[in-house]
């Protein structure tokens, strides 16, 4: 039966992280934009309440929670500070890949620490996007040359959540080159591998307190077991490339509905109390058709991205839950992006200046929206299900150079 | 909890009307919108099987009576499922849905503002339609000169002895010309704005009440929409809804807007219905003319153009499960049902549009595409009756921005 309503156990994490992100977050948000990081006190608190491991395996000491719980907590999240969402250090991103590619037992190892003392201080990082296009053929230009042991990795990635601060790394290289798209790998390769070197931190148009830089490999050395292999074979590692990708949209999807919700209140409060022509600038039609329209933005962008949860977390097929999460995130991005803007343009010139954290919402916005695979791929993913296509790795998965992501 | 999963009830019912709108309204729907009319011998059918297939729940929204009085205090299914059925429905031929013989458009006023005496007098004609003539009730607000503008309507009705005389002019009323009887508002008087409205029960015959024009109209053409003349009709006061009672207390005028929370999701699922008629249409076009035949990137604009339609379909459904999941819980839902109505009719019509359009100018032909050019001229309509876009967005913004009672 249809039905918008939270059990008991999930209120009380909402309310909870609710109250974090309005206490600690919210009122220091500027602070975090300058420091271009989460202090270690919001981070410490984070960890306390377990809010990185929300949904990763029991086992690496995670609660084991699904995607609706999930995103749930991200709303708030991101409804305060959505950069610090990024930032709160836990397995993030690197988690969700290893859960997809390595699968939950795999992922139990490598995520081992994050929920010890000092957890606060952890990140991990996947990294995707190239820094230079590849031109000789499909896939990446970073390669992965079979030795021995296992591999020896170079190139230049970029694009990178938290590379300067993560101590673990998924990388994906190629392996075949003459095999394009289904000659690709990811490979596990730690901070201490003497062939990985952090590289350049990106100044970004937004997001400022996430981390995001190159990493660079310089014959990194793994050995055959740092490989994950996804549900095997080509299509197989697509699937489980392509699972990543998109749970990973929905998260940041969460994310993007906080920071729209946020920047709607925003307006809407300032459009009963700005007085302009002797009344409050709400009650110029206008500018109401402008608040309900976003408010309509806000409230889609929600359902479609519960529905896309709870999609996964009812095991429908994934070509269902694919679909649901690709027309989810996409509507969100571009929703959220729709509500920063409109946000920023019912105040006016204050609008625009950085006093007011309108013009923040309206950066990291689009910054957000560029930190998972884009609306355009979410698109074409969509209709590559909707038409009947195969899951063609060109087709669905983000091209490393031209739809680079800030994994 | 939060789901979106249908209840075994709702799957059986829509499952049964996707079938019924495959192999029999679906033949039926060129013939129908060419000789403007919904044969009898189908109503009569669907009216029957409809029985066996309907829960409770259905039958009390759709006829208007109650088999037991609903406890206000238990949540209910009926709107939730009221709009899967209409979606469905819809999605086979919009008409179909707005021919069905009952109280119809005028149970809602009759159910909140009729006495007792009148609920059973006047929902009672329907019950004997098993074995007599079809019956339809309808719902007479609209004048020529007061659309949008409810409180513009000038029909009068001045009280003489045991009688009201009514004098006016009602136009596009759904199946005004068949009714037995229609709920007609009229004015005591103009001045008053709503304050001075009142809701009669004119029953088909009553000296002074005749049918006018019956329209000729771009799309639902199989479904009746009629002029109404009142010339000095005299209706006995037991048909004032309500009685005098009622419009001493505010209660009475509201009926008008009241009923609207209820019947603006099930109009937006029917929008939703043929939205997503015309996107399967033009996918599956897309996917015999172009993934069979062409090389993928002659049509990415294609695709692109169908997986907006597609999402922008999904999340007006989600805000029609959302103000129909809060009408069954009895929460207030005005601005919910306005969303719902202002979303789905904005993107079923750019659905239709765009699915012409995918399909070139062959889309346009009739003798090609038939059904795909009626879904265009049936469409327009949900964007504008019902309460128009823009009406929606009044209703809304009344209830996001602070103390705003009229622009």
């Amino acid at each position: 039966m249809i039905a918008f309503e939270p059990t008991e156990d999930q209120r009380l994490m909402q309310d909870a992280v609710a109250e974090f992100a309005k206490q600690t977050l919210l009122p220091r948000t500027r602070e975090l934009e300058h420091a271009r990081g989460v202090p270690e006190d919001i981070r410490r608190t984070a960890h306390e309440m377990g809010l990185g491991l929300v949904t990763a395996p029991e086992a690496a000491g995670g609660q084991g929670q699904g995607l609706v719980t999930a995103v749930l907590i991200e709303e708030e999240i991101g409804a305060a500070d959505a950069a610090a969402a990024f930032g709160l250090a836990g397995p993030g991103a690197f988690g969700r890949a290893v859960m997809e590619i390595g699968g939950p037992e795999r992922a139990a190892e490598l995520l081992s620490g994050f929920a010890d003392e000092g957890g606060w201080d952890r990140f991990g990082a996947v990294a995707w996007s190239e820094a230079s296009p590849c031109r000789t053929h499909e896939g990446f230009a970073t390669k992965a040359e079979r030795t021995e042991e296992g591999y020896r990795i170079t190139g230049k990635k970029a694009f990178v959540g938290n590379a300067a601060l993560a101590d673990r790394f998924l990388v994906f290289a190629q392996v075949e080159p003459e095999r394009g798209w289904g000659g690709i790998g990811a490979f596990v390769v730690r901070r201490e591998n003497p062939g990985l070197r952090v590289g350049e931190r990106h100044k970004t148009l937004g997001l400022d307190a996430a981390s995001f830089g190159e990493v660079v490999l310089e014959g990194a050395v793994v050995r055959e077991a740092d490989r994950l292999m996804g549900d095997g074979g080509e299509e197989g590692f697509t699937r489980a490339a392509l699972r990543f990708f998109v749970k990973h949209a929905l998260v940041v999807a969460a994310r993007a509905v906080g920071l729209a919700r946020y920047a709607f209140e925003l307006a809407r409060e300032h459009c009963d109390t700005r007085v302009a022509f002797g009344k409050p600038i709400g009650h110029f039609q206008a500018v109401a058709f402008t608040l309900a329209d976003r408010a309509m933005d806000v409230e889609t962008s929600r359902w479609l991205v519960w529905k896309a949860a709870a999609a996964w977390d009812a095991g429908l097929s994934e070509r269902d839950a694919f679909l649901a999460t690709a027309r989810a995130a996409a509507h969100a991005f571009e929703a959220t992006m729709r509500t920063a803007d409109d946000c920023v343009q019912l105040f006016g010139g204050s609008g625009f200046i950085r006093d007011l954290v309108a013009e923040k919402l309206m950066r990291d916005a689009k910054q957000l929206m560029l930190t998972a695979p884009t609306a355009e791929q979410l698109d074409q993913l969509a209709s590559v299900i909707e038409l009947g296509q195969r899951l063609d790795p060109a087709l669905v998965l983000p091209t490393p150079d031209t739809q680079a992501i800030f994994t | 909890m939060i789901e979106f999963a249908l209840s075994k009830k709702q799957h059986e019912l829509r499952e049964a009307l996707q079938s019924l709108g495959r192999h029999v309204i679906r033949p039926m729907s060129l013939d129908m919108d060419r000789n403007k009319e919904v044969p009898e011998s189908f109503l009569r059918n669907f009216m029957m099987m409809s029985r066996g297939v309907r829960s409770d729940d259905i039958s009390e929204f759709q006829e208007g009576v109650s088999r037991k009085e609903r406890d206000p205090s238990k949540p209910s299914e009926a709107n939730r499922t009221a709009v899967i059925a209409a979606e469905e429905l819809a999605w086979a031929d919009a008409a179909i849905p707005l021919s069905m013989p009952g109280p119809g458009l005028g149970a809602p006023p009759v159910r909140a503002t009729g006495t007792p005496e009148q609920k059973k007098r006047f929902l009672g004609m329907f019950r004997d339609m098993d074995t007599g003539p079809l019956k339809w009730g309808a719902y007479g607000l609209t004048e020529p000169g007061a659309g949008s503008d409810v409180a513009g309507i000038r029909t009068s009705c001045r009280k003489d002895g045991s009688h009201w005389v009514l004098n006016g002019r009602k136009c596009y009323i759904t199946n005004g010309g068949r009714a037995v009887w229609t709920v007609i508002f009229a004015t005591v008087d103009p001045t008053l704005g709503r304050a001075g409205h009142r809701a009669f029960v004119v029953e088909k015959g009553t000296p002074g009440f005749e049918v006018g024009k019956i329209e000729d109209k771009m799309g639902l053409r199989a479904n009746e929409t009629a002029e109404l003349v009142l010339e000095d009709c005299r209706v006995p006061e037991e048909n004032l809804l309500g009685g005098e009672e009622a419009y001493r207390s505010k209660e009475g005028f509201m009926t008008a807007m009241k009923t609207f929370d209820n019947t603006r999701p099930l109009v937006a699922a029917m929008a939703v219905g043929i939205g997503r008629a015309a996107y399967e249409y033009a996918r599956d076009f897309v996917k015999q003319h172009y993934v069979l035949g062409r090389p993928i990137p002659r049509y990415a604009a294609i695709a692109d153009k169908l997986a907006k339609i597609g999402r922008r379909l999904e999340a007006a459904r989600l805000l029609v499960h959302r103000a129909t999941y809060l009408a069954d819980m009895n929460i207030p839902n005005a601005k919910e049902a306005s969303m719902s109505k202002a979303a789905a009719g904005q993107a079923a019509t750019l659905a239709c549009i765009d699915a012409i359009e995918v399909c070139g100018a062959h889309g346009t032909l009739s003798s090609e595409h038939a059904l795909l050019e009626k879904w265009f001229r049936d469409i327009k309509v949900y964007d504008i009756f019902e309460g128009t876009g823009n009406i929606q967005r009044v209703v809304i913004s009344k209830r996001i921005v602070s103390n705003l009672k009229s622009f």
